[in-house]
């Protein structure tokens, strides 16, 4: 044994030189490679983690709690849904705080409140009329400076002219807090109210209803259109220069820019069509136009994945062309044009660019109710948000991405599901 | 040298099932049969052999038009089943199918269940009235195909979950429920091993009592085992064609000789 290692080793000798080289570059190339991977994985943890940062705190959002005597006086059945809302508001806080006088300290106080505690408080009681002339426990948004305040993201330290709440709403603040008036409840009305000018009232459902809409509008048109022209291309048409022509195209059709796609909807389906503008329909239409190429090419090579084998069976029974299109090979990639299908419904979900053009990105405060409606769509809400100057409208844009970047994952873990539970193996 | 006296076995029926005259089939500018003339006679067992890519596949293929689905491929000449041209434009090559039953090489049972598979061809000609007579044609094919026993029992399992001999007796067995006439194997036991060769080589013998059977093989001692006509293709060329005892005792073409004796191959 030792004689034998001693002397030489069959393998050694004039090749050692060729094999260490070999190894070497080997090593370099994995190492490359992990490298990337990590490169990459950092990034993303980077992107999640600082969105997560600047976004949970919109997730939860500074209430108040408060004792409000409805007074008779300021609200009357008749008037409904008028009445002095705003005042019996102001006036259950001026019973804490009785030393606040003058206008322009009246309206600091009453700025303590969202803007949108009125409208709450007006429909509870429209709700319920025996409610004027008592007392009512209310849970309110504070406005957006003190959820600021409370959130630590407007800071103490600062001078007081550089900052958004003055010394005196301070201590208001911290009295109404140490009263244990001030709490800080999970931020349902981030996905239940529609969009607002305050931040502090602002949410999403404008913008889930529309994208629910357009992708709903989107799934309708181009599912059916891709399919059918995928295995048209596929299965029955002849091989010829134009069908080569066609699927060039529909392959540069599925790279073309997105805002390409936003111009030609204005300029047909708004402009020479009249459709409305700014109306989910559109946008599902638009988004239609760019996940059809995605669908059909999807579609394709899922198609194309179907064993000959399986035509040939079915061919050799005596089935019809169609027979062995609809009866075999159509079920049998059905999981993979599926997965095509939600991968290019995910893309078009984040699609922001052609709705734009289309006027989607309008300022409109309540939710569609049908497809014909104004709306926004999600990451056309993110970049509405992204250009408003409302500090408070910082932590909400992140907290609307990851809102969005959720539905994606989903989507994509479902697509992921998919493929793996039907994935066959011939 | 072979395990079956073949000198015993004798054609005993005459009948002319199908007939090629002149047959060509190019594909695109290659000529891949150059003028074939052959009678495939009613239950009888015919054998085609020769090298590969000497054309017996894309022969086999002609007689039941699989050859229509490549593009590229056009064929010319006469071939006639029951004196009927069944290159005619009037002839409906779906229907030519179900009547020219075909075994591929590969098992290809489609991924539904045994039952399914059997039945699928039946229910896509309207050969069964009720699901009591799609029964029935299924228990025959399945048995016809020796495969009952061992599937009576697991009819709604996939048919993929068989092993591989079981499958590729599915295939005959979806292969005969369409009732045909013909049947035509293109090397149906190339995957398959020793024994389950034998059970599928026993069952085509079986089958011509009722088929008439074309097979395909690579295997000079397979069709000296099953068939009792035997064609050998060189190169796009019919060379010889005639009984099989006499091709492999008595060979007239000197290629004939020196394929069967390994020669050339």
């Amino acid at each position: 044994m030792t004689d034998l290692s001693a002397q030489e080793t069959p393998f050694a000798g004039a090749g050692s030189d060729l094999v260490k080289r070999r190894n070497r570059k080997q090593v370099v190339l994995q190492g490359l490679g992990l490298a990337a991977i990590s490169f990459a994985a950092l990034m993303l943890f980077i992107l999640i983690a600082s969105l997560v940062v600047t976004g949970y705190k919109a997730f939860v959002q500074t209430h108040i709690t408060i004792e409000v005597y409805v007074d008779p006086a300021e609200v009357s059945v008749e008037k409904l849904p008028r009445g002095g809302f705003r005042e019996v508001l102001l006036a259950s806080l001026q019973e804490e705080f009785p030393d606040v006088e003058g206008r322009a300290e009246l309206r600091r106080l009453q700025n303590v409140f969202s803007n949108g505690a009125q409208f709450q408080l007006r429909d509870m009681v429209a709700a319920d009329h025996s409610l004027i002339g008592q007392t009512v426990t209310l849970r309110v948004p504070v406005s957006d400076p003190f959820d600021q305040l409370a959130k630590g993201l407007v800071k103490r330290e600062t001078p007081e002219q550089l900052r958004r709440v003055n010394d005196r709403e301070i201590a208001w603040f911290d009295a109404l807090d140490a009263a244990g008036k001030i709490s800080q409840p999970i931020n349902w009305g981030l996905i239940t109210n529609a969009d607002s000018r305050f931040p502090e009232l602002a949410g999403l459902k404008g913008a889930l209803v529309g994208s629910f809409w357009a992708l709903l509008v989107c799934f309708l048109i181009s599912f059916p259109l891709g399919i059918g022209a995928a295995i048209y291309l596929e299965e029955f048409a002849p091989r010829n220069r134009w069908s080569d022509l066609i699927e060039v195209n529909i392959n540069n059709l599925a790279a073309v820019p997105s805002v390409v796609f936003g111009l030609l909807a204005l300029a047909v389906f708004i402009g020479w069509l009249g459709m409305p503008r700014s109306a989910p329909i559109v946008g599902g239409m638009t988004l239609a136009l760019m996940t059809m190429p995605t669908i059909i090419i999807a579609t394709r090579a899922a198609l194309k994945a179907v064993p000959p084998s399986i035509r040939e069976a079915a061919l050799g029974v005596g089935a019809s062309r169609h027979q062995v299109v609809f009866g075999h090979v159509l079920p049998l990639a059905m999981p993979g044009i599926l997965t095509g299908t939600i991968i290019g419904l995910a893309q078009a979900l984040g699609e922001t660019a052609p709705l734009l053009l289309i006027g989607m990105n309008a300022f409109i405060t309540s939710a569609p109710s049908s497809p014909f409606d104004s709306a926004t769509a999600l990451p056309t809400q993110i970049f509405i948000w992204a250009d408003s100057p409302e500090r408070g409208f910082v932590s909400r844009t992140s907290a609307a991405i990851l809102v969005l970047l959720t539905f994606l994952i989903t989507m994509n873990a479902v697509a992921i599901y998919l493929r793996s539970k039907f994935e066959r193996k011939w | 040298m072979y395990d079956t006296p073949t000198l015993e076995r004798s054609v005993d029926n005459n009948t002319v099932k199908f007939s090629a005259r002149d047959v060509h089939v190019f594909y695109g500018e290659t000529e891949a049969i150059k003028g074939v003339d052959v009678d495939i006679l009613d239950n009888t067992v015919t054998a085609f052999i020769g090298p590969s890519g000497c054309g017996k596949s894309t022969f086999l293929r002609c007689l039941n038009r699989m050859n229509d689905t490549i593009d590229i491929c056009r064929v010319t000449g006469k071939i006639t089943l029951d004196g009927a041209d069944i290159y005619d434009k009037r002839i409906d090559p779906v229907q030519l199918r179900a009547k020219v039953g075909m075994v591929f090489q590969k098992p290809n049972p489609f991924p539904k269940s045994i039952y399914d598979n059997v039945a699928y061809g039946p229910r896509i000609h309207g050969l069964a009235r009720s699901k009591a007579d799609l029964d029935v044609i299924v228990e025959k094919s399945l048995r016809r195909a020796a495969l009952w026993d061992e599937a009576k029992d697991r009819l709604q399992e996939p048919g993929t979950g068989l092993s591989g001999g079981q499958q590729q007796r599915l295939c005959i067995a979806r292969a005969v429920a369409t009732a045909p006439e013909v049947l035509l194997m293109d090397e149906p036991c190339s995957a398959l091993d020793p024994i389950a060769t034998a059970q599928v080589e026993e069952l085509i013998d079986e089958l011509r009592q009722e088929y008439s059977v074309v097979i395909v093989t690579h295997s000079m001692q397979q069709a000296a085992r099953v068939s009792q006509k035997t064609a050998f293709f060189h190169l796009g060329d019919l060379v010889e064609f005639g009984d099989t005892a006499q091709i492999f005792t008595n060979p007239r073409d000197s290629r004939t000789e020196s394929y069967i004796t390994g020669r050339i191959g």
